[in-house]
């Protein structure tokens, strides 16, 4: 990981609709390492029933080398509260994991630059981005366009197209029902401290 | 089973004039994932954030994206 450009993916709704879609690549097509705070993955995975869950945990998992799961205290201490009430529901979670690592001091050095990937701007109302020059936030139908623009991809619209029929996606749900705990442990062996390396 | 009240607030979504965090606090603590079916089931497409007011912040994230492509 050592591109100038880090896209950080600091809502679920980015993963879930590019997973829906079968577009998660999509996101390596810029030469930027791609950033996740641990539980925005464990809230776009959290139930696997859930759209696209294990798609994102495969696609984290063959592209380690692209995708950095930053660590943050927020999942830390919620992850420690599950063992002693397992059904915990914190529904800001991925907000607080995705504040906390964008606002860490050293997280953009020298030359490097962030862009933020969003499905709405809620999330930013409570990042204090301190540099407006090196961090710019833009919603994954921005980052879908540009990508059309730039003709990697046919279609910025059928992507959307694709995951708003993400109801009619029967089969796909009930594939993925039942495998919660799979994912939990998943993104433990994915997680990365910073100050250690890989988990 | 969706009030009328829970179609109101997924078509103010679609519309943009509601936000996924704050639907998604009104269905009762539902998934980003749940909202897109739930969309699906009511035909209504995904929200298009506006552009206006945004263009500088998204030429912006185009040049850092593809750096050589654009002037």
């Amino acid at each position: 990981m050592s591109r100038d450009l880090k896209l950080f993916v600091v809502d679920t709704g980015p993963l879930i609709s590019l997973a829906v879609a079968e577009s998660l690549d999509y996101l390596l097509l810029v030469d930027a390492d791609v950033v996740i705070p641990d539980a925005v993955l464990h809230e776009a995975t959290r139930d696997a029933a859930r759209l696209g869950a294990q798609d994102i945990i495969d696609w984290v998992k063959a592209h380690r080398t692209r995708i950095e799961i930053a660590a943050t205290k927020a999942y830390e201490q919620f992850d420690l509260a599950r063992l002693a009430a397992p059904q915990l529901h914190e529904p800001d979670l991925g907000e607080r994991a995705a504040v906390e690592v964008i606002e860490e001091p050293d997280r953009l050095g020298g030359n490097e630059r962030g862009l933020l990937l969003c499905e709405e701007t809620a999330v930013l109302r409570r990042v204090v981005v301190r540099d407006r020059t090196r961090i710019v936030e833009i919603s994954t139908l921005d980052f879908l366009r540009i990508l059309e623009s730039e003709q990697r991809i046919q279609s910025a619209e059928q992507v959307f197209v694709l995951a708003a029929s993400a109801g009619r996606l029967i089969s796909r749900v009930e594939k993925l029902r039942a495998q919660d705990d799979e994912t939990r442990d998943a993104i433990r062996g994915l997680v990365r401290r910073r100050s250690g390396g890989d988990a | 089973m969706l009030s009328d009240q829970d179609r109101e607030s997924l078509r103010a979504y679609s519309r943009c004039d509601m936000t996924a965090i704050d639907l998604r606090r009104r269905l009762g603590g539902v998934t980003y994932g749940d909202v897109l079916r739930l969309l699906s089931e009511e035909a209504l497409p995904l929200p298009h954030a506006p552009t206006a007011g945004r263009e500088e912040q998204i030429a912006r994230a185009h040049a850092w994206m593809f750096p050589k492509r654009v002037a």
